[in-house]
């Protein structure tokens, strides 16, 4: 459920814009994005591959890679804006009051070290813990996220862990320091769907326990559906539609939104009917259209939407739920 | 179903002997598939699905003669193909194209979509090069891409774009059959709707039979005519798409389709999940007995130790559990 | 009946003329600056090394024994050495020799590299495993030992060899020891180059035999002959490309290394490293004599070395972004 109204997000970014160096000079590819994150809220953003999801998460801690940089925005964690801190505040926030867990856990985790020291190292240099205590630690962690015999594994490297298991040591660095916000980066595209079910009824657990907030950042609609409280949908660097995730999956009003559920095959389906599908393909990240990002590809796409960039706008009828369309808003109007 | 099958798989074996040790002198095995029976019809779809590592790609593979079955029979057209040498093998090979997962890697980066597409063409002398342009927009304009892509290079195309051309260069062949290894599973999701609707289409337009296999159920659901269920290099369960979406009979299927989300938020709410524990043990030392004993809920001291058997509970419903009655209907 | 309409490319604009990959890299060297100064001095040189006899002022034997030792100067650029010979003179025909071994020595390593290494890669099994071992042994084998054992031992027979073709037949051509050195200079350097191109060309074989657009190839029926034509080569190629860039620098640096220590090009003929043996010896008289062969053998491997980076980064565009 969102955070009372008069209570300050946690998590509040306004106007983030991010751009890239390319060989025509800088292109903006993330464009004034605005997200909130209650306390203990848990937060989808959706999008697909180049939308600039990850990219946002990461210029937070500013993990950016290089020849990406943030332009202009600000986002206040904790009431301190993540963008303007020093590097060693910064520092204190990465991995500490903010935890990450990422896409490839292979990739993720230092092959050479044992799983218990990758545990143990921002115990010991965020918490200033014991070695000792830390070792404690981290087999309470690993126990947390549910791996059998935690005493054993922790001497273990990731190479001897199965894919589902190395995602759960990757859970419980995230948790390491008790964040008040984690990041979850696709934590489970890389796995088989009986293992990502496990792994989102542990976040799902651990979120009440920890009464933390959650960022899940995703491509996949119906996984995120019984996750999340509340859900952004990103296309092309602009956030089109922010509502509540029941209100969005009754009402969905953006056409990307829309088209997209559309575009999931359902239960009811006729074998082989006819997906809606939308048209054409996003476009790369860097060569954004003028006017409305989605415009392109949009069947209700009228004169103004090439024209101009439309901004998020409060859905009449409903409480919390913005879309970013001309075409809707108008509707509304007229509605109304 | 009385047809006479276009493709039968009888008893098909692939293990891999990977060489260990600084000499190789140290072998292990790994089961790839084992003793995998299936029949494939005309103008079906029928869809492979599983978790990874569960033998469903290798089984495409080893089907197309792309890899070398350990021992089984694939029987098309009255021979048994995977018998063949590359050269008896060609005339075949056709007829049997594969369309594959990575758009980025599945086209030579070195030539243009005219080049790609017009190759099997030219060289199984489908047209002479005279007639080969006209060809090329023809089967360009199938998977709906413009002509003027031919002069393009992969690179210069999106992913979903260049999965369209690889379909056309499978098309090429004016083949009867395609395996469509996780052809889908790598592209944007809006993207995916329009490849499912073109594969569709196409098997309309040119009666077209597809082995689909893909670990994305709800894709699977919607494709399908019939549906395989494979675990660790053996098949579980399979029946017809209604059958086995409605009544699943073995606990590993219940276990995978309570898994897939919905996007449907009251109902995820509602939902009861069966979260299977534990991970897929190592194809390199299955389990003895029925391979999912390991992980499944109602596993018995039989389980453990003998193979069950492949049995056809149901006309069309086939499933290899010992807990399962013969005749269940669910 | 309907197929999905058309759809519009977002990825390319259609006034855009198709690139090859070629294409692509050949303009991505172009924008490299520091790759371009290498290949403008490799040119260079190449140029220097092809028309030298045509662009020195005096013949690199000739001996002036009344201008010994001299500085640079406007008649002689370099200066001259303790025989009175001009050392610009020298220096150009030493790029000859620079460029005739480098080029030679490493068009042999690659024949043979690329030639084990694809079959090696292609075929795999049992001749994969002989010549991988047949490899290592090489490289294990150290170079300069090895160059020195094949000098000391085949030099002396060979020599005594041509010196008896000589007299039986006359032919002036069994006069020229040059040959000699030539011979074993490029056999042995050859025979210790060519490993580390049949590691890539074997390394690039399997992993591009692995992807999908080779299965693709197989499973229509192509025979192995296409698919390594015009599948495998054309994309083994480009690392290639940038190994043998590397490796003409690296070869004119063994080369000189060799004549350096007496076992490869011997006086008279010139060979920067030689030149560089020689001015060592009396370099706080008459510095020149070693500054000029060094400074030119430094700048051609700065040039190859830059040039290799800058294909590197052409080709293979995703490592340096």
């Amino acid at each position: 459920m969102t955070a009372p109204a008069d209570n300050k997000p946690l998590l509040d970014v306004r106007g983030l814009t991010i751009e890239i160096d390319t060989r025509r000079g800088p292109a903006v590819i993330v464009d004034g994005i605005n997200l909130t994150v209650g306390k203990g809220e848990t937060v989808g953003v959706v999008g697909e591959s180049g939308c600039g999801k990850s990219l946002t998460m990461l210029s937070l801690v500013r993990l950016l890679p290089n020849k990406i940089r943030v332009k202009s925005g600000t986002a206040e964690f904790a009431g301190r804006d993540l963008l303007k801190m020093s590097k060693s505040e910064l520092r204190q926030v990465r991995g500490g009051k903010i935890g990450f867990v990422f896409q490839d856990p292979m990739t993720s985790l230092n092959p050479v070290m044992r799983i218990g020291d990758q545990l143990c190292e921002p115990l010991i240099y965020h918490r200033n813990m014991s070695k000792a205590d830390a070792r404690e630690r981290a087999i309470e962690l690993l126990r947390l996220v549910g791996i059998p015999g935690p005493e054993q594994r922790i001497e273990a490297y990731p190479h001897e862990l199965s894919g589902g298991m190395r995602q759960r040591v990757m859970i419980a660095i995230g948790l390491a320091c008790d964040p008040e916000l984690l990041i979850a980066d696709e934590p489970t595209t890389a796995l088989d769907v009986t293992i990502q079910a496990q792994i989102v009824d542990l976040v799902k657990d651990l979120r009440k326990k920890l009464n933390m907030s959650v960022v899940w950042i995703t491509h996949d609609l119906a996984l995120i559906a019984g996750l999340v409280d509340r859900v952004a949908v990103l296309y092309a660097g602009t956030v089109v539609e922010d509502a509540p995730v029941n209100e969005l999956f009754a009402r969905p009003t953006h056409p990307y939104t829309r088209g997209l559920l559309a575009s999931i095959p359902k239960l009811s389906d006729e074998r082989a009917s006819r997906l809606s599908s939308i048209g054409g393909t996003p476009p790369e990240p860097g060569r954004r259209p003028k006017g409305c990002p989605f415009a392109p590809r949009c069947a209700l796409a009228e004169s103004v939407c090439h024209e101009r960039v439309p901004v998020l706008e409060p859905v009449a009828g409903s409480t919390g739920h913005r879309v970013a369309c001309f075409v809707a808003q108008r509707q509304m109007m007229e509605a109304a | 179903m009385a047809a006479e099958p276009l493709i039968k798989v009888e008893n098909l074996v692939k293990h891999f002997v990977v060489r260990l040790g600084a000499f190789g002198e140290r072998g292990a095995t790994v089961y790839a598939v084992d003793d995998v029976n299936f029949d494939i019809f005309a103008g079906e779809t029928l869809s492979l699905v599983g978790e990874s590592g569960c033998g469903k790609s290798t089984t495409g593979f080893t089907l197309l003669n792309l890899q070398k079955a350990t021992s089984g029979k694939v029987l098309f057209q009255g021979e048994n193909i995977v018998s063949l040498d590359e050269k008896r093998m060609r005339p075949y090979r056709r007829e049997l194209q594969i369309v594959f997962q990575d758009p980025y890697s599945t086209l030579n980066p070195r030539m243009t979509i005219g080049e790609v597409v017009g190759e099997p063409i030219l060289f199984h002398k489908l047209a002479t090069k005279a007639e080969l342009p006209e060809r090329v927009s023809r089967l360009l304009a199938d998977v709906g891409l413009p002509a003027r892509f031919a002069q393009r290079y992969p690179h210069e195309l999106s992913g979903g774009q260049r999965q369209r051309v690889a379909i056309a260069r499978a098309l090429a062949c004016e083949p009867k059959f395609i395996v469509c290894d996780e052809a889908i599973s790598a592209l944007d999701v809006s993207v995916q709707a329009q490849i499912i609707n073109l594969l569709l289409d196409l098997q309309e337009k040119y009666g077209l039979t597809y082995l689909f296999i893909a670990h994305d159920l709800a894709v699977v659901r919607h494709i399908s005519t019939r549906v395989g269920v494979m675990y660790l290099g053996r098949m579980a369960e399979l029946a017809s798409r209604e059958q086995l979406f409605s009544n699943p009979l073995h606990p590993y299927t219940k276990a995978l389709l309570s898994a897939v989300p919905e996007a449907d938020p009251e109902l995820e709410k509602t939902r009861q999940r069966q979260i299977l524990t534990g991970d897929v043990p190592s194809p390199l030392a299955p389990p003895a007995g029925c391979r999912f004993h390991t992980r499944c809920p109602i596993a018995m001291d039989k389980c453990k130790a003998v193979v069950p058997e492949w049995r056809e509970v149901v006309p069309g419903h086939h499933v290899a559990c010992h807990a399962v009655e013969q005749g269940a209907a669910g | 009946m309907t197929i999905t309409p058309v759809i519009l490319s977002s990825t390319v604009a259609d006034d855009e003329p198709p690139v090859s990959l070629w294409r692509d890299a050949w303009h991505r060297l172009l924008r490299n600056k520091l790759a371009v100064a290498g290949l403008a001095v490799v040119i260079l040189l190449a140029f220097v090394a092809v028309f030298g006899p045509w662009l020195t002022p005096y013949d690199f034997l000739t001996q002036d024994l009344n201008a010994r030792n001299q500085a640079p100067s406007l008649a002689h650029l370099f200066g001259t050495d303790d025989l009175g010979r001009d050392v610009f003179s020298r220096v150009v025909y030493g790029t000859r020799t620079a460029f005739v071994v480098a080029i030679v020595v490493t068009a042999i390593a690659v024949v043979i590299g690329v030639a084990l290494g694809a079959m090696a890669g292609f075929f795999g099994g049992m001749f994969d495993r002989i010549v991988m071992w047949f490899t290592d042994m090489t490289m294990s084998v150290p170079n300069l030992l090895l160059v020195v054992v094949i000098n000391a031992s085949l030099k002396t027979p060979i020599t005594a060899w041509m010196e008896a073709r000589y007299q039986a037949t006359l032919n002036p051509f069994y006069r020229e020891t040059i040959w000699v050195d030539f011979l074993l200079v490029f056999g042995s350097m050859a025979l210790i180059s060519w490993p580390p191109y049949a590691r890539l060309v074997r390394a690039q074989v399997l992993s591009i035999r692995g992807r999908p657009y080779v299965t693709a190839a197989r499973a229509l029926g192509l025979t192995n002959r296409l698919i390594l034509m015009r599948y495998i080569v054309p994309n083994a190629i480009g690392p290639l490309i940038v190994s043998v860039s590397a490796g003409l620098g690296t070869a004119m640096v063994l080369e000189s290394a060799f004549s350096f220590l007496g076992v490869g090009v011997n006086p008279p003929t010139p060979s920067w490293g030689n030149m560089i043996s020689d001015g060592l010896r009396v370099w706080q008289h008459y510095p020149h004599l070693l500054a000029a062969p060094a400074a030119v053998l430094g700048l051609a491997t700065v040039a190859f070395s830059f040039l290799g980076d800058g294909l590197n980064d052409a080709l293979n565009p995703r490592g340096s972004k």
